[in-house]
């Protein structure tokens, strides 16, 4: 199935495929956006779905490390991989324009910091600033140099999707959205504590 | 891992927000308002939320209720339901917490 690819090419289709990827990202804000501009979609109408989208990127975003490490890296699974980090960005942008909404939507500084401590407003700030240090070294040459402080550092990540669930649910008050979208972590999570339990054993039993 | 560890810090105080007391799901809110065709008009809605002191954002039929997206005159964000036929300010809520209810009124129906 696969054809045979020079490898002068390779890294060719992998930018046009990345380039595809991020336009494919894009539609959905751009969208948002023309609503917007045209009118036809107030702000306030803007948030949902931008920060539903934004949750769900997070999601995928976290979701194939754990299936990988159970399944084993398949040919899905690595490409899934491979597109993480884009997914991850995406996520945090996607985050940036709920907030460009929410400003839009708000109007003005003062009923902003009027209900910042309320909390189902301060879990969405919280969220949004723990994505910015993940965000902001999601480029190779930062991910060389912080190492293994790298990966620590995506794990902040976590703490966003939870907060941004908190979030959600304290403005909406229905669980069923917030469950749907934890759920396949927390089953991603047990199956990868599954088999590093395994793998434990395994390398007791042969010690 | 220390970040790892911060991260679960960060969320301790979120999720005991989830402990905290249940509000009602806005989205649910009956105002057992009875047939339509005896509903005053959407607009005199409008009026209602006028003479609050209310810049509305956005009115529209929610269930059997009037839902009204407005701000308050000091600027809060707030979303209001009314009965269709009496007109009454039913519930108020503020970003998902409930700041008002009429005398008497259950949001459950």
């Amino acid at each position: 199935m696969c054809p045979v690819i020079s490898p002068v090419m390779r890294p060719v289709i992998r930018k046009a495929g990345r380039s595809l990827l991020w336009l494919l990202l894009a539609v959905p804000a751009a969208l948002m956006l023309a609503g917007l501009m045209r009118g036809t979609t107030p702000a306030m109408d803007l948030l949902h779905p931008s920060g539903e989208l934004s949750v769900r990127l997070m999601l995928l975003a976290l979701l194939p490390g754990p299936l990988a490490e159970f399944f084993g890296a398949n040919r899905f699974l690595r490409g899934w991989l491979a597109i993480r980090r884009n997914l991850g960005v995406a996520a945090f942008a996607y985050a940036m324009l709920h907030l460009a909404f929410y400003v839009v939507d708000m109007g003005a500084l003062a009923p902003m910091v009027d209900e910042f401590a309320l909390p189902p407003i301060w879990t969405g700030w919280l969220a949004l600033a723990l994505m910015v240090p993940p965000a902001a070294v999601s480029f190779d040459a930062a991910m060389r140099a912080l190492g293994r402080r790298w990966k620590a550092l995506q794990r902040l990540v976590y703490a966003a999707f939870a907060l941004g669930l908190v979030h959600w649910l304290l403005l909406d008050w229905h669980w069923q959205p917030a469950a749907v979208h934890l759920a396949p972590l927390v089953i991603a999570w047990a199956l990868r504590r599954h088999s590093r339990g395994r793998g434990r054993n395994l390398a007791r039993s042969t010690t | 891992m220390p970040i790892a560890r911060l991260s679960l810090l960060a969320l301790a105080p979120a999720l005991a927000l989830l402990a905290a007391p249940a509000a009602h799901a806005d989205g649910n809110v009956r105002c057992n308002a009875g047939p339509q065709d005896k509903w005053k008009p959407l607009k005199q809605v409008h009026k209602q939320a006028f003479l609050e002191g209310w810049t509305v954002q956005k009115a529209q039929v929610e269930g059997d209720c009037y839902e009204v997206y407005a701000r308050t005159e000091s600027g809060q964000a707030i979303e209001a339901f009314f009965h269709p036929v009496t007109l009454q300010k039913l519930i108020v809520y503020r970003r998902g917490r409930e700041i008002f209810r009429a005398p008497g009124f259950k949001p459950e129906g």
